[in-house]
């Protein structure tokens, strides 16, 4: 009865929207996010949004540590924020705790939420529910030398094997050019990343049916000893780099192939980014590799939002921050690290920009994009602790992987 | 009578209650903090008392840290002294007046930038492929030498950024001592026949030696707090190598656990360790 209250104040609420649009927020919104070039352009816009709802928006920026420790720390008190940035790390502490609510009846339907990348969305759900409209995000993609390659009379590697054999054909430090580049930086977003699909392609899962622990297993120590494998090709200092050096040393044309974060695929079309702009192809990753999804996007706060209109409102702030239009906006202006649309991807202005092999490498990477990371509150703090054990044995301050792997274990069950 | 008794207390207060609030407030906090449960994730706490404290030396991620820091004391303050005293000799005893002013206002500039801008600077400076300083083994050899990649390397290569900053700095300083230096003992020892080291040595460094104890004190009191030093450069790794005790409060409170009350309990351990340990070193070195 409740909830068909609720229901149907909400219809009241969305007529009421389209009849009066203007008279669906009462008050200016606070937002709080991290610095992104897309929503510095958004700011730009804050008149047109004011027309649309009744109100404006401020947003509060913060660097992804503090975003996160403000956002959490707020939520579980004050509640002064009406919609928060989450990424797919937090989401599932935001989301068991109540501190977000479901999108699902506030993001108006002709803001086509279908339309968002599928890696994308899977990674903007838990428990079944979508949490959060996406800002920028992707899965993977395989991004190569098409120079090198043709050189060295090899086709683009479409499985695991191939694409290692390739790197040890390509690898020539001599000459400067490095097989690969992989992230060795401890931390759930650095070298646990890209040992992620590693893992899961081993047929790793975290837990089990029963929800007990299960990665201490041989698909973690097989994938384990793969990335180690791998990182004798590895460009220097990759070894305790992340993103930023792994697609440095590509964009710098010292890595011959590379598979990385998918913004990493219009960052190396951008001259001002790259010096292999015209000779970079891309392909999603080799199978049976999963893409890694990740997603940063804007949620409904529970708290500042108490009554149906005001999470409406919030919605409607979700919904137009990242519509097609914002995204047609930043395209336009060259911003191709946020881009989160099936369509964009596909439309003809990408193509333009990016190439063909760009937007077709883009599209069917989304459907081989999946969540690899355990969706729990206490991910965080195990996945760093992977971390930290990940990089000692990258760098050689350990060599006993299973032992390893054991010491995580006891770890995981002391959480 | 009564005026002139209660004059020093009336200039005293303001003061004193501006630092009761900037320093104790937060301090009892911390305090408070560190005998609760308290989470980011969940505001209710409940008062676990010494618990906090006791697992503490059950975490060898903690000792570790400890031990950490312990290294990167010992490293930073006698590595800036040797410096800050060797160089400030070396330009007392070889430049005009004219290069020691020149000097003076480079070994400056160091200190003045920003820490987390100088970390920045110095780890791309160290880059294998592409750093200034790896340059001439990379152009000799054909090597990539990646110094933040081995443990010992981070550490001695965050050492030298810090020992940079203020190593030059305090070289100035003690200069500037050395000449506010009355100059009859030096030149008696002069007359006398003395080498110059034995000038140093014998009499103007032991001239100097309540400066430069005080200097040691604020050198160690500010190597405690190398965080943004150490999480630009290493992040605390290879591993946890370079974790020293801030960096580790700041991943347990922020960055991994959202645990607030567990990394206050290390700040708080931090505080006491630093108090007793600085008032016995003062008080030992001031005799």
């Amino acid at each position: 009865m409740k909830h068909l209250f609720s229901t149907a104040s909400l219809l009241a609420v969305l007529m009421a929207t389209t009849a009066q649009a203007e008279s669906i927020c009462s008050s200016d919104l606070r937002v709080l996010a991290q610095p992104r070039d897309g929503l510095t352009l958004l700011e730009d816009y804050v008149d047109e949004f004011e027309e649309l709802s009744g109100a404006g928006f401020e947003i509060d920026y913060l660097n992804e540590n503090d975003r996160r420790a403000k956002s959490q720390a707020d939520a579980s008190t004050v509640g002064s924020y009406n919609v928060y940035y989450v990424d797919e790390a937090n989401l599932p502490l935001f989301a068991s705790s109540g501190w977000i609510v479901p999108l699902d009846g506030y993001y108006p339907a002709e803001y086509d939420y279908e339309d968002f990348d599928a890696g994308m969305r899977s990674v903007a759900s838990y428990d079944g529910k979508q949490w959060f409209a996406p800002i920028q995000g992707g899965g993977d993609l395989m991004v190569y030398r098409t120079d090198l390659l043709t050189a060295a009379g090899l086709e683009p590697p479409k499985t695991w094997e191939e694409y290692v054999a390739a790197i040890r054909k390509l690898h020539d430090p001599d000459n400067g050019v490095y097989g690969v580049a992989l992230r060795g930086q401890r931390g759930s977003g650095a070298n646990v990343w890209r040992w992620l699909p590693l893992f899961a392609a081993n047929g790793g899962k975290w837990t089990d049916e029963t929800g007990a622990f299960a990665f201490n297993s041989d698909a973690a120590v097989k994938a384990t000893e793969e990335y180690l494998e791998l990182f004798k090709y590895s460009a220097p200092g990759t070894q305790t780099g992340s993103f930023d050096e792994s697609t440095g040393a590509f964009r710098s044309g010292k890595v011959a192939m590379i598979v990385e974060s998918a913004p990493l695929g219009a960052m190396s079309k951008d001259p001002s980014q790259s010096r292999v702009v015209d000779v970079v192809g891309f392909a999603p990753p080799p199978t049976p590799l999963p893409g890694s999804g990740y997603a940063h996007g804007f949620a409904i706060a529970a708290k500042a939002n108490p009554e149906e209109q005001d999470k409406a409102c919030a919605g409607l702030f979700v919904a137009w921050a990242t519509s097609k239009e914002q995204e047609a906006r930043r395209l336009a202006k060259g911003q191709p690290g946020e881009l989160t649309r099936k369509s964009t991807y596909e439309s003809p202005e990408y193509v333009k920009t990016f190439g063909e092999n760009l937007s077709v490498a883009m599209a069917e990477t989304g459907a081989r994009t999946e969540v690899l990371f355990w969706q729990d509150p206490r991910w965080q703090e195990l996945g760093n602790t992977w971390g930290i054990m990940l990089e000692e044995l990258i760098t050689g301050s350990r060599t006993d992987v299973k032992a390893t792997l054991n010491e995580l274990e006891t770890f995981a069950k002391s959480l | 009578m009564r005026v002139g008794r209660s004059l020093p207390y009336v200039f005293l207060g303001p003061a004193l209650l501006v630092l009761v609030i900037l320093a104790a407030v937060p301090t009892l906090y911390a305090v408070n903090l560190s005998l609760q449960n308290r989470t980011l994730s969940a505001p209710q706490a409940e008062y676990v008392w010494l618990a906090n404290y006791l697992k503490l030396f059950s975490d060898d991620r903690f000792l570790n840290a400890l031990w950490v820091s312990l290294k990167w004391e010992v490293l930073t303050v006698s590595a800036t002294m040797a410096v800050g005293i060797g160089l400030a000799i070396a330009m007392f005893e070889a430049a005009t007046r004219r290069w020691r002013m020149i000097l003076s206002v480079l070994f400056i500039i160091p200190v003045l930038l920003p820490r987390v801008c100088a970390a920045f600077v110095w780890k791309f400076s160290f880059h294998p492929l592409y750093g200034a300083v790896t340059w001439p083994v990379r152009a000799l050899t054909g090597q990539t030498p990646d110094v933040l990649a081995h443990p010992w390397g981070a550490m001695l290569t965050v050492a030298f950024v810090d020992v940079w900053q203020w190593g030059l700095f305090f070289a100035v300083i003690i200069l500037k001592l050395m000449e506010a230096l009355p100059p009859q003992p030096i030149e008696a020892a002069r007359i006398d026949k003395a080498k110059g080291w034995e000038i140093h040595r014998f009499v103007t460094l032991p001239m100097l030696k309540l400066p430069l104890i005080s200097l040691l004190l604020v050198k160690a009191i500010e190597s405690l707090r190398s965080f943004d030093l150490v999480y630009v450069m290493t992040r605390g790794g290879p591993g946890v190598s370079t974790e020293t005790l801030d960096m580790y409060a700041y991943s347990q409170g922020f960055i991994e656990a959202g645990n607030i009350s567990y990394a206050s309990s290390m700040a708080v351990i931090m505080m006491v360790l630093t108090v007793i340990l600085f008032t016995s070193i003062w008080k030992r070195l001031n005799k």
